[in-house]
C-alpha cells in the first residue's frame, strides 16, 4: 500500500464520520458486564484509533466522557444496589457511547457536512444552506457577545460582584445576544433573497461530495462495533 | 419554488420563507452554544453531588428549550425539530461528554415538542402548549435514556427521574421558552415572524 492511499484511507468524509459516531451506539444496549464493556472499548480504540489526527481534541473529549462515566458509576453504585459490577457496567456503557465521538468528531468540518448532506443525502438544500450559514455566524456571535459585555461595562452594569450577580449579568448578555442575532438574521435573509436564494433552481456547492473507500471502511467498522457487544452476549 | 409565499398570511402557509429557515437555524446554533455551556455545569453538579439521585432530572429542562423557542417563534411544522436537533449537534461539535449521541437526544426531544404542537394543529402557541411540549420532549428523551443511561437503576428510580425531568421540562423549557419568546417578540427583533407579528399587532392595532 502506498503512502498516498494510506493517507486517503485515513481521511473519511463527513457522512461516514457521523455514522461512525452514531452506529456503535446500537451496541451499547447489549453490554451486560464490565468485562464485555472493557473488551468492547478496546475494540473501539483498535478499530478507530488510527484515524485520530487531533490528539488534544480527542483527549479533552474523552476526558469529559471519563468524568461523566465516573459520575454515573458512583450514582449507580449508590442507587442500583451497591454492586461494583453494575457500576462498572454502567460506566462502560457511557464510554461505549462517547469514545467513538471523541475520536471522530474532531475530524468533522461543518461546511463539508452541509455539502454532503445536500448532495449525497439530498436533504432540502435551502434548509442545509441555512444551517451551515448559521454555523458560520458562530464567530460573529462570539464577537457580539464581547461587544455587548463592553457596552454593559461602560454603563456600569459590569460583571463584577458575587456569583449571583455574574449569573444575572450573563443572562442579560445572552438575551441581548439573542435579540442582536435575530435582527442580524432578518437582514441576512433579505440579503440572501435579494440574491435569489428562495427561487434558485440550480444550486452550486462549495465542494463535490464523493463517497470514497475510506467511507465504506469506516462504515463497516462502525457496523462491526455495533454488532460486537451482541456477539459477545 | 413559488415566489408568492410572502403574500399569504404566515400562519396559513406551511411553506418556509428564507427568514423562517434562517431564524430556526440561528436559534439552533445560539442555543447549541448555551447547551454546551450548561453541559459543564450539569457535569459538575452530577459529579460533585451524586446524592441528589433521581432529582438530577430537575437539571434536564434547559436541554429542551431550543425546540420550544424554535417552534413558538417560527410556528411551522418541523421548526422545533430542526432547532433542537441543530442545537444538540452544535453542542456536540464543540464537545460535550455525550459525543455525537446528542444527535439522537436532539431528534427525540424535538419530536416531543413537535407532537405537542401538532396536537393543537400548529394553531395554538399558548403557555400550556409550550409546557406540554417540554413534558413530551422529556418523555421522548427518556425512551433512549431508560436503557442507555440508567440501565443499573431500579424502575422506581427511573420513574422518579422521569417525573423530575418532565417537571423541569414544563417549567424551564415550557414556561421559560414561552417567556423568552414573548420577550423576544416585545423587543421587536422578530417582527417578521409569526410570534413577533402578533406582538407588533398588539402594540399598534
Amino acid at each position: 500500500m502506498t503512502v498516498r492511499s494510506w493517507q486517503r484511507l485515513r481521511a473519511p468524509g463527513p457522512l461516514s464520520l457521523v455514522a461512525g459516531c452514531l452506529v456503535p451506539v446500537a451496541g451499547t444496549f447489549a453490554i451486560d458486564s464490565a468485562l464485555e464493556g472493557i473488551i468492547g472499548l478496546a475494540a473501539q480504540v483498535l478499530a478507530l484509533g488510527w484515524l485520530i489526527r487531533d490528539v488534544r481534541g480527542t483527549v479533552l473529549r474523552a476526558a469529559v466522557g471519563f468524568v461523566a462515566a465516573a459520575g454515573i458509576a458512583v450514582s449507580t453504585w449508590l442507587y442500583g444496589g451497591r454492586d461494583l459490577g453494575e457500576a462498572g457496567m454502567a460506566a462502560c456503557r457511557i464510554l461505549y457511547l462517547v469514545l467513538p465521538s471523541s475520536m471522530l468528531l474532531p475530524l468533522l468540518r461543518p461546511s463539508q457536512l452541509g455539502d454532503h448532506l445536500a448532495q449525497r443525502l439530498h436533504l432540502p438544500d435551502r434548509g442545509v444552506v441555512a444551517c451551515v450559514a448559521a454555523l458560520q455566524a458562530l464567530d460573529a456571535f462570539a464577537a457580539d457577545w464581547r461587544t455587548i459585555q463592553h457596552a454593559r461595562r461602560a454603563r456600569g452594569l459590569g460583571l463584577d460582584g458575587g456569583p449571583w450577580h455574574r449569573l444575572k449579568g450573563s443572562g442579560a448578555t445572552a438575551f441581548a445576544l439573542l435579540v442582536v442575532s435575530m435582527r442580524h438574521t432578518g437582514a441576512m435573509s433579505v440579503a440572501m433573497d435579494a440574491r435569489g436564494f428562495a427561487s434558485a433552481t440550480d444550486r452550486t456547492w462549495a465542494e463535490p461530495a464523493p463517497w470514497r473507500p475510506a467511507d465504506s471502511l469506516l462504515l463497516s467498522q462502525a457496523v462491526l462495533l455495533a454488532a460486537l457487544p451482541w456477539l459477545l452476549h | 419554488m413559488t415566489t408568492d409565499t410572502t403574500t399569504r398570511p404566515a400562519s396559513a402557509t406551511p411553506s418556509w420563507r428564507t427568514i423562517d429557515l434562517m431564524t430556526t437555524a440561528v436559534i439552533g446554533v445560539v442555543f447549541g452554544v448555551a447547551y454546551w455551556g450548561w453541559s459543564s455545569g450539569y457535569t459538575a453538579i452530577e459529579t460533585a453531588a451524586p446524592v441528589i439521585g433521581a432529582a438530577k432530572g430537575l437539571l434536564g429542562g434547559p436541554w429542551l428549550i431550543a425546540g420550544v423557542v424554535g417552534g413558538l417563534v417560527v410556528r411551522r411544522p418541523g421548526a422545533a425539530l430542526v432547532a433542537e436537533t441543530l442545537a444538540a449537534a452544535v453542542s456536540g461539535m464543540i464537545g460535550t461528554q455525550w459525543g455525537a449521541t446528542v444527535l439522537l437526544s436532539g431528534v427525540l426531544q424535538g419530536l416531543g415538542v413537535e407532537l405537542a404542537l401538532a396536537f393543537f394543529l400548529f394553531r395554538s402557541y399558548r403557555v400550556w402548549v409550550a409546557m406540554l411540549g417540554g413534558v413530551l420532549a422529556a418523555a421522548f428523551e427518556m425512551l433512549y435514556e431508560w436503557d442507555a443511561y440508567w440501565s443499573g437503576m431500579t424502575t422506581g428510580w427511573k420513574l422518579t427521574y422521569l417525573g423530575c425531568f418532565a417537571l423541569s421540562g414544563a417549567v424551564v423549557a415550557g414556561v421559560g421558552g414561552w417567556a423568552l419568546t414573548r420577550a423576544l417578540a416585545a423587543s421587536g427583533a422578530i417582527d417578521a415572524l409569526p410570534a413577533g407579528r402578533e406582538a407588533a399587532d398588539d402594540r399598534s392595532p
